[in-house]
């Protein structure tokens, strides 16, 4: 495998979760709501794909992972909107609670011991005819039905966004809450709604981290990828187009590490694994100007 | 107002839920409950990691179960934690307390004077005290033997060793193991990587991923719970072999582990103990190896036809060597493990 391929898997494999946890937070954001939470999801979500999946399969895997994630969604969703309570302190707090509450239940129905990579994992689903291309074809073509999935969920939501009444409702509910509620929209419904499907795709995230690349659970596995997604919300300018570019933009330099460590490059490792942050600062400063929803974060 | 009051009394129960169980602490009196002989041990990773502080929570249950004493352990992340943890357990009168690695020094250091009716044990510390004692390991030798191993059993000739962070005694580890492959297979290229954290299985498949793709095709891990991720990396590759390091990872997928690099942590905790319980404790730096049957390499019998018989006799007769002091090619001082 050349380096060009190994690189390019590698950033669609890295990519994968990020992209589905930064779309479901966009939606979030896009109603006016911040989910610091997400990394609770992505945790939660990890950990129910590795107990539903050995007797469920790996589609019964990912079904638990999303559902783990929305309940996640529906205790945020409890906080900031039924209780309107400060978005990024509830956030925070349910990050950690996930954080904290896997680590104990995953003691409590495993023991001490864990269990080291017994989760079944999807094999790869090779597309026909495109999987065969040179280079492109085996990195880009050859991975699990998941990836796909989040790739084509983008343009899903773009259409959904800006091409159906309830995405213009959406819409404005982040953006002029009273105006909406004014217009008749049920602004609380939408929140509650766009927090919940957030929640469950970042649960979808952690699935993916279990079941298409480690086969294992592990305290902390979600390693700050929830928040990574919320970075790349902003870096994507709140499209759609812009979380999947800003997903592989992440994703490519963190494959980039990989693989400038693998070639033994003589640079120290700590400089090589900030790689992927400088990559997006820069490409956060060239990004084309886009503003956040206009009440994004507020609770007025 | 009403909303407000109610909300920050649930936002307080969250709160306090998401302390209780970050600090997922474990207390487990023994078998003789009267015991007053309490030992309490601060990791800095989860215990479920098959690896480094596996061993150490096997070790406590070991101090448990033949000194009946009441244990207690605590995972702790960061250095505030670690002499907070110190603290607390030396204001309850534990008898033993100890940290499992490098990095709890310093907090022991402060700590210990304040508390003097309670020992304090670092492992692969080298600070002492009245009161305060440090537990080295060498892990150098086996990790050289473990270097020969690869050296011996590689196709491509490119070996690969990943780490979680760059801590001194895992350089030194993969420093040795490097130097054993050498001295097998001189022409042996050696690839290494860090993933930056000991969480991230991910990552750490990605890592292993990547060296495979540079032919790597023996890689030894040194990286807790993120090694796991190396290790599915090479299940999911063909004729890729890991090697596991801290606790016997042999059967954690037999068909890929060729050996494991194991510190029998059971072993020299119940040594350390013991001196506490007889109160014949002196504070010093213990340095435990081959010799003393705690740091050894062990093959995995399954993937023991991969090896062939005059490679096992080579790294016999080093390992003896080691064992007589005679051989100078791995770093003979006693190197600590983490």
């Amino acid at each position: 495998m050349s380096a060009l391929e190994s690189v390019l898997a590698a950033m669609i494999r890295t990519a994968t979760p990020l992209l589905l946890a930064g779309l479901g937070e966009l939606v979030t954001e896009r109603a006016g709501v911040i989910n610091i939470g997400l990394e609770g999801a992505v945790i939660c979500g990890a950990l129910a794909a590795t107990v539903a999946a050995p007797p469920l399969g790996v589609a019964g895997g990912y079904l638990s992972a999303l559902v783990a994630g929305a309940a996640v969604g529906v205790l945020m969703a409890t906080f900031v909107v039924v209780l309107r309570a400060d978005q990024i302190i509830s956030g925070t707090a349910v990050a950690l609670l996930g954080l904290g509450l896997t680590g104990a239940l995953y003691h409590d129905i495993y023991g001490a011991g864990g269990v080291a990579l017994t989760v079944p994992t999807s094999r790869s689903f090779d597309i026909p005819v495109l999987s065969g291309v040179p280079v492109l074809g085996p990195a880009l073509f050859q991975q699990p039905l998941m990836s796909y999935m989040a790739f084509l969920l983008a343009p899903a939501l773009a259409w959904f966004l800006y091409r159906t009444h309830a995405g213009l409702s959406l819409r404005a509910v982040g953006e002029a809450p009273h105006a909406a509620r004014a217009a008749g929209v049920a602004v609380d419904r939408f929140r509650v709604g766009a927090i919940i499907f957030g929640s469950a795709l970042g649960g979808a995230a952690g699935g993916v981290l279990v079941l298409a690349q480690s086969g294992t659970f592990a305290e902390g596995m979600s390693a700050g990828r929830g928040f990574i997604a919320i970075a790349i919300v902003a870096l994507g300018r709140w499209t759609p187009t812009g979380v999947l570019v800003a997903s592989l933009v992440f994703g490519f330099a963190t494959a980039m590490q990989y693989v400038v460590q693998a070639l033994g490059w003589p640079l120290r490792y700590e400089l090589v694994l900030t790689l992927p942050y400088v990559l997006t600062l820069v490409a956060l400063v060239l990004a084309p100007r886009g503003a956040a929803p206009a009440y994004l974060a507020r609770t007025d | 107002m009403r909303a407000k009051q109610r909300f920050s009394t649930a936002f307080n129960i969250a709160i306090a839920l998401a302390l209780a169980a970050c600090s997922h602490g474990n207390s487990d009196s023994g078998r003789s409950s009267a015991s007053d002989f309490k030992v309490a041990l601060l990791t800095p990773g989860p215990v479920s990691d098959q690896s480094w502080n596996a061993g150490a929570y096997q070790g406590l249950l070991r101090i448990r179960d033949s000194l009946g004493a009441k244990i207690s352990n605590i995972e702790t992340k960061t250095p505030a934690d670690f002499e907070e943890s110190f603290r607390q357990y030396g204001a309850q009168h534990y008898s033993l307390v100890i940290g499992h690695g490098f990095e709890f020094q310093d907090a022991a250091k402060r700590v210990a004077p304040d508390y003097p009716k309670t020992v304090f044990v670092t492992t692969s510390g080298n600070t002492e005290g009245p009161n305060l004692a440090g537990l080295q390991f060498d892990f150098a030798n086996p990790s050289f033997l473990a270097g020969m191993l690869a050296g011996g059993v590689t196709h491509s000739g490119v070996v690969g060793v990943i780490g979680g962070t760059e801590l001194p005694p895992v350089r030194e580890s993969f420093a040795a193991f490097a130097r054993g492959a050498q001295f097998v297979n001189p022409k042996v290229r050696v690839l290494s990587s860090y993933i930056g954290n000991w969480d991230d299985v991910s990552a750490g498949r990605e890592q292993a991923l990547a060296q495979i793709a540079q032919n790597a095709d023996v890689i030894f891990q040194n990286a807790d719970a993120a090694g796991l991720g190396v290790i599915q990396a090479a299940r999911q590759s063909k004729n890729v072999l890991v090697f596991g390091s801290n606790s016997n990872q042999n059967d954690v997928a037999p068909d890929v582990v060729i050996a494991s690099v194991v510190i029998n942590l059971p072993h020299a905790f119940l040594l350390v103990a013991n001196e506490v319980k007889d109160s014949t404790f002196r504070g010093r730096v213990i340095s435990l190896g081959m010799r003393d049957d705690v740091v050894q390499l062990v093959l995995n019998p399954k993937l023991a036809s991969r090896i062939p018989a005059p490679l096992v006799t080579r790294i016999d007769s080093v390992r003896t060597a080691m064992l007589h002091g005679s051989f100078p090619g791995a770093d003979s001082a006693a190197s600590p493990a983490r």
